[in-house]
């Protein structure tokens, strides 16, 4: 009798003890994790230089992007298209300033402003040296509440990204001596916003006849979104005149890309860079303009378009670091 | 001094070293910036011999990866980038040039999928690793042509740590996107251990088909056969729904009237063998009885209790999918 228990006690805290075991194993907590608190802290001296250089750009108490403090005065370089109408910067520390505009650079994507203020002991970046090189390195940014750090790897090559071109948001269709029809019109694009509609037929945009789909989408993608084009529509044997102002073909065609559905609100600029690193950082797209830092803490670029759900490009500091530099100056 | 006591002296100080270095790669986490930087060095020794075997796969309707794991152009990849068996396709090289490949076999249920390179060679390849190779915590890194090949940005490279594995699934935080599918997941020996499988909802929760699975099924999967949802209606059916856990393939539901009902199965029960083949995954479970016409014998090994109980059984037919 004795023995039995023995045995089934036995046999019972094996039992318990080898699940216990694995139950720990299945799955890796939280803090062991590329991001988790415990691998953050592993990029100390770089994690304090990046919280303490960025700054949140805020409009309305609503954040829209953040900013690289990039001078002792208090210069913050930031994403143009995503900082319109920023009022007030929040740094880490929790100090709050207002802001006043001082340059944009359509070109880059980059607008520089300046807290209001007479210090001259703001905690800025310090620029890398270094150029863009073709090796996969370790990079973080502070992410959007400046408490906590994102980390992640450079994924991919430095490269130029082409220039995308303005979209009505229309899908072309067939192709006749009086133009061309559209076959569907997006729903909520600049083209379903004018009034366009399926089964239009598209005679000339601005001012010049087209027959060939071809000529339509060379016409259009001449201008930048934002920009307006003039279309002259064939309906119903009438002729009518609509001026559309173009979107961005990403953001147009969202719809179409399963990738993006996937991916949450993404920058609605992010062609069009003489230079871009590519880099992994789970960031929203609120918090582009911030700096992008390696892990001895310099400023290797700025986060300038969130891409899609594991894409960030960051402008390197090689092209921005002089024109920074030299406009701080002015 | 004799030979010996030199080579003592040479490599005495390199025993040492071992003793007292961990890879920064093999602690829990990275202590400092030297770890990190030795992870860095680490993954970018690693990249040019393992960049240079992966592949992107191209179809007509769409783009995946895939990775040579054999001198001949045998490439793993995963079933839902192939398809079908006996597919023409195309891959791509890093260097941009194409090779004709046909499909051949995989399954549906793990989403392991097999392609040979049909002309050319010999072709850059890989190590695969050994089965159990792998367990959670492992840092890993994953290469593809997400969105398909893209000469001007290359081959997108993300780092990460295995959060979760199973013989059937392994879950990553390192990152994934569509086209990345069928891509390759390597450990820090620089040894495959999965395929890109699945992105899941949160970015850095993504799936993997891990090693083992083709392991398990290497042959038949290179014999072009696919397990498919198609091919396994046709065949034999037992009856249990079943999980994999740390105790073994462990059955939650007998399905009443089934083959596993009248043999007398249990929830609870613990499934070792199909006809004296040894079960790691609910896969190598589904692959071995749906490989039996219904109809047919098989004889089940189990573990109730304490106890190990053998069973004859005659597999029934699988009953027709609802949903459609």
């Amino acid at each position: 009798m004795k023995l039995l228990f023995n045995i089934f006690l036995i046999f019972n805290l094996s039992v318990s003890g080898f699940s216990d075991h694995n139950s720990s194993e299945v799955s890796l907590p939280l803090k062991f994790r590329l991001n988790g608190l415990s691998t953050q802290s592993a990029f100390d001296p770089a994690r304090d230089k990046a919280l303490e250089t960025t700054a949140k750009l805020t409009r309305n108490n609503k954040l829209i992007a953040m900013g690289a403090i990039v001078s002792p005065q208090g210069h913050i370089l930031t994403k143009a298209s995503s900082c319109v109408g920023a009022r007030i910067a929040t740094l880490s520390n929790g100090e709050i300033f207002k802001l006043r505009i001082k340059k944009r650079d359509e070109d880059l994507d980059l607008a520089l402003y300046q807290i209001i203020s007479d210090r001259n002991d703001f905690p800025h970046v310090i620029w890398s040296e270094n150029n863009s090189t073709q090796k996969i390195a370790w990079v973080l940014s502070a992410f959007t509440e400046l408490n906590e750090i994102r980390v992640g790897i450079t994924s991919a090559k430095p490269r130029k990204i082409g220039r995308e071109g303005g979209v009505m948001g229309v899908i072309l269709g067939n192709e006749s001596s009086k133009g061309v029809r559209i076959s569907e019109v997006v729903p909520q694009a600049a083209a379903d916003k004018s009034g366009l509609q399926q089964g239009d037929v598209i005679q000339k945009v601005e001012g010049r006849m087209v027959k060939k789909r071809d000529q339509v989408v060379d016409l259009v993608g001449k201008k930048d979104p934002g920009d307006v084009v003039s279309i002259i529509i064939l309906r119903k044997n009438t002729l009518e005149e609509f001026k559309i102002t173009l979107g961005h073909r990403s953001v147009t065609f969202d719809l179409f890309n399963r990738n993006l559905q996937m991916s949450g609100p993404v920058s609605k600029r992010k062609d069009n860079f003489p230079m871009v690193i590519q880099h992994d950082l789970p960031l929203p797209k609120e918090a582009m303009g911030g700096p992008l830092f390696n892990i001895d803490g310099e400023c290797v670029g700025i986060n300038i378009a969130r891409v899609d759900r594991v894409t960030i490009y960051s402008l390197p500091s090689e092209i921005i670091k002089d024109m920074t530099e030299n406009l701080v100056k002015e | 001094m004799n030979i010996f006591s030199r080579v003592l002296l040479l490599i005495a100080p390199v025993i040492h070293a071992d003793v007292v270095t961990v890879a920064a790669w093999e602690k829990k986490a990275p202590e400092n910036t030297d770890d990190l930087i030795s992870i860095q060095i680490r993954l970018n020794e690693l990249l040019p011999q393992t960049q240079k075997a992966l592949v992107s796969i191209e179809s007509g309707d769409g783009a995946g990866s895939g990775i040579i794991v054999s001198e001949d152009g045998l490439v793993l990849t995963a079933a839902h980038v192939i398809g079908s068996t006996g597919k023409k396709m195309q891959v791509r090289l890093p260097n941009g040039k194409r090779a004709p490949a046909i499909t051949l076999g995989g399954s549906e249920i793990s989403d392991a999928g097999m392609l040979k390179i049909t002309k050319g060679g010999p072709w850059p390849f890989i190590d695969v690793a050994p089965k159990n190779n792998s367990k959670v915590g492992d840092w890993c890194f994953g290469l593809g042509h997400p969105g398909g090949f893209d000469k001007e940005r290359g081959i997108v490279v993300r780092v990460g740590r295995i959060i979760a594995k199973k013989n059937e699934t392994m879950q990553t935080d390192s990152r994934l996107l569509g086209g990345d599918s069928g891509g390759p997941l390597f450990n820090f020996a620089g040894k495959l251990i999965a395929i890109h499988s699945r992105v899941s909802q949160k970015p850095d929760q993504n799936f993997h088909v891990p090693i083992e699975s083709f392991h398990a099924n290497w042959s038949y999967f290179r014999d072009q056969a696919l397990v498919s949802h198609k091919s396994m209606q046709k065949g034999g059916f037992f009856g249990v729904s079943c999980e994999e856990t740390e105790l073994g393939l462990i059955i939650r539901e007998v399905i009443t009237g089934t083959a596993a009902e009248k043999a007398g199965i249990s929830a609870g029960d613990i499934l070792l063998e199909v006809n004296g083949e040894h079960l790691d995954s609910r896969e190598e479970f589904i692959i071995l009885i749906s490989s039996l016409e219904p109809g047919e014998e098989a004889k089940i090994l189990y573990q109730r209790e304490n106890a190990q109980c053998s069973v004859k059984v005659k597999l029934g037919v699988r009953p027709q999918a609802t949903e459609e």
